[in-house]
């Protein structure tokens, strides 16, 4: 068994390193308090640094996400700890306690320069999911170039051991017996900012169960459209056909209680709007299709945001998309019944698709911290209208799509207000007030 | 990390035999792959099907290796034919 070594002590504790957990970090940081953000994965940033541009403003994502990836990384106050798995997070007299795992990186970080010379002459070739998988890596590798922080990793399931990265690196940095690694945080209080993930792309078996060709996801699309995609460039993954013909099809994973998730994922509706209309501009001769059962565009600004992709020519057809199969030429073959008109069943068919999935929880807290989760799955909030932050432990509370599916704005709304439930909480005990 | 100890490395490299060995088949084919291809790209650009014809490789698989071989900087997109951009090996590979 490994012995839990070290121990540290925090005001505030986040679970998760998206934008989420990055804006209440910071919130507490301003206000003097110290705050360990946990990450599961090797780089901060979350689904946010992985977009290509935001909606209802088109912003660049990167450019937005990475100062404040930038800004957690650099505040005194804030210690990052990525690549983390949490154990358990209790509360036993007053304090809660994160028992916490260091995966290894089998890179020493004191000594990553973040240089990428054992990347380049590393020999092995994996498929590299920060770009959809249309593309890759190596097995030892940063994850992407304003991955915070800078180091490298070792995928150990892919690597030959020949040696070759510790040769060429120049701070003598590779470690290929590094062990996972035990540590404790203590804190007064906690921010649970676990995100989401898309439902599973082969799920249903009548869009093809993810065996049909140019059939993508949501998040796939992203990445073909960010500035430093696979591609840099729309191609299609199958042949590198610029596609003539896109189509989106909605509620691919939402509100379908055969896949066990009945309710709406809140964003998908705008996603696809700002995919289509960023396809228009990088390929302005394509015909992009968008079939829905109905737009949900609830946000300040985005009924307009709406509007302005029908004038722009992008077709909305009222619709559900029945089956999904592969068609001559490597297209993909829609089958769909209309919901207006006579509401016949037509065939059409297009080079692209991309099947706009729904949001599940990223994370179960069953085992690992007393908090319950709703009917969703997601975390449950004891009072959604007055304090929607507040979960079922004291002290603990909930911010961004870890409550529920929800855009940038509400997110970073929530993760000021779950930060400020934090801050009360702290002064409050430190006030002597708590129970 | 320093020069590895020799014995050390031995038993590591039994306790992940299993990768190491699934490592060795895939860098493999990997290499033959990427030799196909540069071939096929050295004198003259070509789009993605006309490489996946001539080496008789899957057209989705070429068009992977030549994301991460431009990545890796080894290869460059040169202009379009029709509907498909044309790939060249860089000066550098
Ligand atoms: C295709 C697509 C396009 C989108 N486009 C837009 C857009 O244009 N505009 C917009 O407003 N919204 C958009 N969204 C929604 C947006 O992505 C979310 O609102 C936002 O990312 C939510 O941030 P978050 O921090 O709550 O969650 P996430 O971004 O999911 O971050 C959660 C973080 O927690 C980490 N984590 C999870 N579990 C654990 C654990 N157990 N321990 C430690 N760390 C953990 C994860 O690794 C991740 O880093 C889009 C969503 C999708 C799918
Ligand atoms: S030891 Fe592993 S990670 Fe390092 S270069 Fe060789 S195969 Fe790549
Ligand atoms: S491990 Fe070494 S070679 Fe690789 S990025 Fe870090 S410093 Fe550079």
């Amino acid at each position: 068994m490994m012995k839990e070594t070290h121990s540290f002590q925090y005001d505030a504790l986040v679970i998760g390193g998206g934008i989420a957990g990055l804006q209440s970090a910071l919130d507490l940081a301003d206000q003097g308090f110290k705050v360990a953000v946990v990450e599961k994965d090797a780089t901060i940033g979350g689904t946010m640094i992985r977009l290509s541009k935001v909606f209802p403003t088109l912003d660049c994502a990167s450019c937005i996400t990475t100062p404040k990836m930038a800004a957690a990384s650099h505040n005194d106050n804030i210690d990052l700890f990525t690549y983390c798995q949490v154990n358990s997070l209790t509360r036993s007299d007053g304090t809660l306690k994160a028992s916490i795992t260091q995966k290894p990186r089998y890179v020493d970080p004191d000594k990553c320069i973040g240089c990428r010379q054992c990347e380049y002459q590393c020999p092995v070739y994996v498929k590299d999911e920060e770009q959809g998988g249309f593309s890759l890596r190596k097995a030892v590798y940063i994850p992407f170039s304003n991955a915070i922080p800078q180091l490298a990793l070792i995928d150990v399931q892919h690597c030959s051991l020949c040696g070759m990265c510790a040769k060429v690196c120049p701070t003598e940095a590779i470690d290929y017996f590094q062990q996972p690694e035990q540590f404790v945080i203590e804190a007064k209080t906690a921010i649970l900012a676990t995100g989401f993930k898309l439902t599973p792309i082969d799920q249903k078996k009548e869009y093809g169960a993810g065996q049909v060709a140019n059939v993508i996801s949501s998040l796939q699309m992203e990445r073909l459209l960010a500035p430093h995609g696979p591609y840099q460039r729309v191609i299609r993954p199958s042949d590198g056909k610029e596609p003539d013909s896109i189509a989106y099809v909605q509620c691919a994973g939402s509100r379908d209680l055969s896949l066990g998730v009945p309710y709406c994922s809140r964003v998908c509706c705008m996603y696809a709007i700002k995919q289509a209309m960023l396809l228009s501009g990088a390929l302005p001769l394509a015909d992009i299709t968008i079939y829905y059962m109905d737009i949900r565009a609830f946000g300040k600004g985005y009924e307009q945001f709406f509007q302005n992709a029908k004038a722009m020519g992008i077709e909305f057809v009222k619709a559900k998309v029945g089956k999904i199969e592969q068609g001559e030429n490597q297209n993909v073959l829609l089958r769909i019944e209309e919901q207006e008109g006579d509401g016949r069943v037509v065939r059409r068919e297009h080079d692209l698709v991309v099947l706009s999935l729904g949001m599940v929880p990223d994370w179960n807290p069953a085992g690992i911290c007393p908090v319950t989760t709703d009917t969703d799955a997601f975390i449950k909030c004891v009072q959604p209208k007055l304090a929607p932050t507040l979960t079922e432990m004291e002290g603990v509370f909930v911010a961004g799509v870890a409550a529920g599916p929800k855009d940038i704005v509400d997110t970073i709304a929530e993760a000021g207000a779950a930060a400020m439930e934090a801050s009360n909480y702290l002064n409050t005990l430190s006030s002597g007030q708590a129970a | 990390m320093g020069k590895p100890d020799k014995e050390a490395m031995k038993a590591l490299r039994q306790q992940r035999k299993a990768y190491i060995d699934r490592a060795k088949q895939e860098i493999k084919k990997q290499r033959k792959l990427i030799k196909a291809i540069k071939g096929q790209i050295r004198e003259e650009a070509k789009t993605v099907p006309r490489i996946a014809a001539a080496t008789k490789l899957p057209s989705d698989q070429v068009l992977l290796f030549i994301a991460a071989m431009r990545k890796y900087g080894q290869v460059i997109e040169v202009d379009k034919d029709g509907d498909y951009f044309t790939y060249k090996l860089s000066a550098e590979a």
